[in-house]
């Protein structure tokens, strides 16, 4: 459950208000920003049926940012005494004197209205060494007992985010993340498979049923054999459906689109704000306040982050306009997603191998990199749990591919959705920007080649 | 596997460290320093011939600093706390890095920052377990008690899943000094210069048609180490790194295309000297002029090409496809729920038997090449920095190894030392094992470039790396470029777009032709090569002279 303030890992609210404003009562910049993140990072790995390693890590970076006029510097510390944290006023005004004019500066934001998000769970912020070795165990001892070798990670983050500036602005969050993902493979190497959980709330993270999964999609992923490349209809697992959505989000930029150099530049000049480009059924919001997938509710520099539909029903709704950008073109800034979420339909995984006649169904991705911008295309392959469907059943494992794919392709042949649920889809599997995604049925994926690797 | 991170995020460690509530730099905002690591271009690679690339040791510097005395004194009050709480083995390290970036598009600048992070990591073994405790927090009585937290964590997870584990040998150093050869610390430098340095880049860039933006920008960073083992080692290591940047984009008068071409500038361990050599203000002109020169490039066509690969590009493939397969920890599992396993596995069927390439490819692993980003004195587990064969004369004959790992292969390899590649990114981040420069020796004859074009009837010639990605057991590889050149019967005649080639890294390898000379031979490099579960980034080097493929899958990615 989510809890009161105290007892919270990283610094508490009072702590940084006294913080910043002893590092403000320094400043001697015209205008001065104090960013201050601190709180504990632990995690613990496994491989080859063991415990490999654990750890904890605790840390408080302090940014200063110091403003003469239009000249702008900043500088980090994570020394806490007052000598370190004057010097590194002094320093950071003593380079921001002598920095060339960022045009593009803006005023530093005075007091702003923030939406009251609370992202800290006391059952992830509490998590102990012990706990996630008991976790860690319960996976090893299931791909144990299949014969099978299991590989793991749970990752933990907990502490807090404060913005402090000399106009008065004043902004602190506080949060917890928490993923645990687990490969099982067999001991000959010849096949694998993958499960995982990602939450604010670590009593959401299903421990039995990940080791289940994995196992069970390791032992339905034996005896692969090759499946020519092509475009394929694909079933979206969603983890898939979220390695490749959050790679999206950052095209959603207005001054990319203007400049000509993104998806939604308009040809002649502008941005296609307004039109449809994708299927009718695609929405995608960023919203702070998503149970489960809390966000902070404002940016490094204090703007407030709140709900906003990028795409609605297939329309590209909104574009996220940086301050400077914004009073060029005369509109009212609007920062970039924090989070991701999308809306999906009822269909399970299940009722989409069902209708789908030939097809491949898809666990999840590996190095997914961009490929060409103009049409927000990407590359990167298939891994731990790759199956061609037949006549609405799954007919048999089939070898890896890489793929090459547009994703605005992508969202305009969607078939069937699936329901939202947070995924954990970073790569490494570290605690990543809350995605809450569908699993998606989708015409036409190119899988461009077959890829030997388990 | 090699992150395109923000250069911003990457150079404060801490926005790393706990990013996830916030605006998501990494993910989200990819405007500032787009790519982090870049390669090398211009006259001053000619300066990093292969010459005592193969020397045996590192050199040690009598005058590289030494540690300070307080916090020499933390890592030994660490060392005591460790051993009376029960270690079998700890290493303590104390890391300060220093960053400084600057960063400017068109006419302006964008960002400038310097940042501090100093802390303590304290690695201990109890029974066969290995925990890792670390803070900012460089109190006495902040660090006893970390250190005995260090020891607790490892009990405790000892305690649920006991096992073994055995540390190869290593000479004990009382009092190791390196630092990073250089002729100039590029703190030295007035932050006002760069800024200026990047401003005539950019101008000179926007003097090319179609030539919009251009965004440059230069990361100088300082890092110092200091390690202390429960046997007895104690060393203090300086690290300087340089990494330069310049991304031009130009754009159709239409607004219908957009291309970009990067500089290629490659991180280096070195001073600013190698900054100064690069003359970027008068050589950006080349590379703007082939920004735009994409726009109307002829579309590479889909087949089979020969490739020519300039050092700049290659470094890459040989990062990926040889120096990550070669890591003896993911050989082995150890990184099977990320990073991945490796084709080259078990070393019993592969090892001294595998053909990786034609019998004139020679692939070195070293801590020791000048001017590399992963040359040291010595490792995180104070091994000292050497030189070794991975693939010799075509066979694969050895694997990168740690303390805790060299034991693993001994019998095969009949080495019984660490091959030093223990690293951890900084304080906060546990040592494991990463690699060291791999490097591809160049040809023993003395060929040109032009010998290598001229032996080419039909292909590509390939600068600088575009989209690259592989499979987490190494063998399906797809690699773009920024610049592509069709070669006609022995000729460049004239530049391809939109290309790149897929191939299988055994096929890949053995279709290897021809190689140049000394003469050509390049340090391509990474600051964020990324391994691991939470990923650290270690800064590598991958030497190679140019290079000749035969037959290899290009395709259209238009």
């Amino acid at each position: 459950m989510q809890s009161n303030n105290s007892n919270r890992q990283g610094l508490s609210e009072d702590q940084a208000r006294e913080l910043s404003q002893k590092i403000l009562g320094f400043a001697k910049a015209n205008h001065t920003r104090i960013n201050i993140s601190s709180g504990v990072h632990g995690f613990t790995r496994t491989a080859i049926n063991r415990v490999t390693t654990a750890a904890a890590t605790d840390d408080i970076n302090i940014q200063i940012t110091s403003v003469f006029g239009k000249r702008v510097a900043s500088v980090d510390t994570n020394r806490l005494d007052d000598a370190s944290l004057e010097r590194a006023v002094r320093d950071s005004e003593a380079v921001a004197k002598l920095a060339p004019e960022n045009l593009e500066y803006m005023p530093e934001l005075g007091p702003q209205n923030y939406a009251g998000i609370d992202g800290y769970y006391r059952s992830t912020g509490d998590l102990t060494t012990e706990s996630r070795a008991r976790a860690a165990s319960l996976s090893i001892k299931a791909a144990e007992a299949a014969k099978f070798i299991a590989a793991g990670f749970i990752d933990m983050h907990a502490g807090s985010q404060t913005v402090a500036t000399s106009n008065g602005l004043f902004a602190y969050h506080s949060g917890t993340g928490v993923a645990s993902t687990l490969t099982v493979r067999t001991p000959d190497g010849l096949s694998s498979g993958w499960a995982g959980d990602e939450g604010s709330d670590w009593n959401t993270i299903e421990s039995d049923r990940i080791a289940q999964d994995a196992v069970e999609k390791c032992r339905q992923w034996r005896g692969k054999t090759v499946l020519d490349p092509g475009k394929y209809e694909v079933v979206l697992e969603p983890t898939a459906v979220g390695m490749l959505m959050l790679r999206m989000m950052n095209v959603f930029d207005a001054r990319q689109a203007d400049e000509g150099r993104s998806f939604f530049s308009k040809r002649g000049g502008g941005n296609r704000l307004g039109e449809r480009l994708f299927d009718e059924r695609i929405t995608i919001l960023n919203d702070p306040a998503e149970k489960n997938a809390e966000t902070s509710p404002f940016t490094p520099s204090g703007q407030p982050l709140q709900r906003e539909a990028w795409v609605d029903k297939g329309i590209l709704k909104t574009l996220s306009y940086s301050r400077f950008w914004a009073s060029r073109q005369g509109v009212p800034p609007k920062p970039g997603a924090s989070n991701l979420i999308m809306s999906g339909g009822d269909a399970g995984v299940d009722d989409m191998i069902k209708a789908t006649k030939r097809g491949v169904l898809i666990t999840r991705f590996w190095y997914i990199r961009p490929l060409n911008p103009r049409i927000v295309s990407f590359t990167g392959l298939t891994r731990d749990g790759t199956f061609l469907i037949e006549n609405g059943k799954i007919a048999r494992p089939v070898t890896n591919f890489r793929f090459n794919q547009s994703l605005a392709d992508l969202l305009a042949k969607v078939e069937m959705l699936g329901r939202p649920t947070r995924v954990c889809a970073s790569e490494d599997s570290t605690v990543g920007p809350p995605a809450l995604v569908p699993a998606l049925k989708v015409k036409e994926f190119y899988l461009s080649s077959v890829s030997d690797a388990i | 596997m090699v992150f395109r991170f923000s250069a911003l995020a990457r150079l404060c460690p801490t926005l790393s460290l706990l990013p996830f509530w916030f605006i998501l730099l990494p993910i989200m905002e990819t405007k500032i320093g787009r790519r982090e690591f870049v390669k090398l271009a211009g006259a001053a690679g000619a300066a990093l011939a292969s010459g005592g690339l193969e020397q045996t040791r590192a050199f040690q510097q009598t005058a590289a600093p030494g540690p300070d005395a307080a916090e020499k004194e933390l890592v030994l009050l660490a060392l005591d706390a460790v051993r009376s709480a029960g270690a079998a083995y700890a290493d303590v390290r104390i890391t300060r890095g220093n960053f400084e970036f600057v960063g400017a598009r068109e006419r302006q600048i964008t960002a400038i920052n310097k940042s501090e992070t100093f802390g303590i990591g304290i690695r201990a073994l109890v029974g066969g377990s290995w925990g890792f405790r670390a803070t900012r927090d460089l109190g006495r009585d902040a660090v006893a008690a970390t250190a005995k937290e260090a020891v607790a964590i490892a009990a405790a997870n000892d305690s649920v899943n006991p096992v073994k584990t055995t540390l190869a040998p290593v000479t004990k150093v009382a009092d190791g000094r390196w630092m990073t050869p250089h002729q100039i610390d590029p703190f030295t430098i007035p932050i006002e210069q760069k800024a200026e340095l990047l401003f005539k880049t950019n101008e000179e860039a926007l003097r090319v048609k179609s030539v919009r933006f251009v965004a440059s920008n230069i990361a100088s960073i300082r890092e110092t180490r200091l390690l202390g083992t429960t046997e007895g080692s104690l060393l203090h290591q300086t690290f300087l790194r340089l990494s330069p940047n310049v991304n031009i984009t130009a754009v159709s008068d239409d607004n219908s295309d957009f291309q970009t071409r990067n500089a290629a500038l490659p991180p280096m361990g070195r001073g600013w000297e190698y900054v100064v050599n690069l003359q970027m203000p008068e050589n950006v002109l080349r590379w703007a002029e082939e920004a735009a020169m994409k726009l109307s490039a002829a579309p590479a066509q889909a087949g089979l090409w020969d490739l020519v690969l300039h050092p700049s590009h290659l470094w890459l493939t040989i990062h990926e496809s040889i120096a990550h397969p070669t890591e003896l920890d993911r050989v082995m599992g150890y990184e099977a729920n990320y990073a991945g396993t490796s084709f080259l596995s078990p070393p019993e069927k592969v090892l001294k038997k595998f053909r990786y390439g034609p019998s004139f490819m020679n692939i070195v692993g070293n801590r020791t090449e000048p001017g590399g980003c992963a040359t040291c004195g010595w490792d995180d587990e104070g091994v000292a920095a050497q030189s070794w064969r991975i693939v010799d004369k075509g066979i694969l004959v050895n694997y990168q190894t740690t303390r805790e790992m060299a034991g693993w292969i001994s019998d095969l390899t009949k080495v019984r030392q660490s091959l030093g590649c223990s690293y951890g990114e900084n304080w906060a981040a546990i040592p494991f094992a990463r690699m060291p420069n791999v490097s591809l020796m160049p040809n023993t004859r003395d060929l040109s470039e032009d010998d290598v074009i001229s032996a080419t009837k039909r292909g590509i010639y390939i600068e600088g790396d575009g989209s690259y990605s592989i499979d987490q057991q190494r063998y399906n590889f797809q690699f773009g470029g920024q610049v592509f050149w069709e070669i006609k019967d022995g000729k460049r005649v004239r530049m391809l777009r939109d290309a790149a080639y897929q191939a299988r890294t055994p096929n890949f390898w053995n279709s290897m032709a021809l190689i140049g000379g000394p003469k050509t031979y390049r340090l391509g490099s990474a600051l964020n090569d990324g391994k691991g579960q939470p990923t650290q980034a270690n800064a590598v080097s991958h030497g190679c002279p140019i290079a000749l493929f035969r037959n290899v899958n290009v395709m259209n990615t238009a």
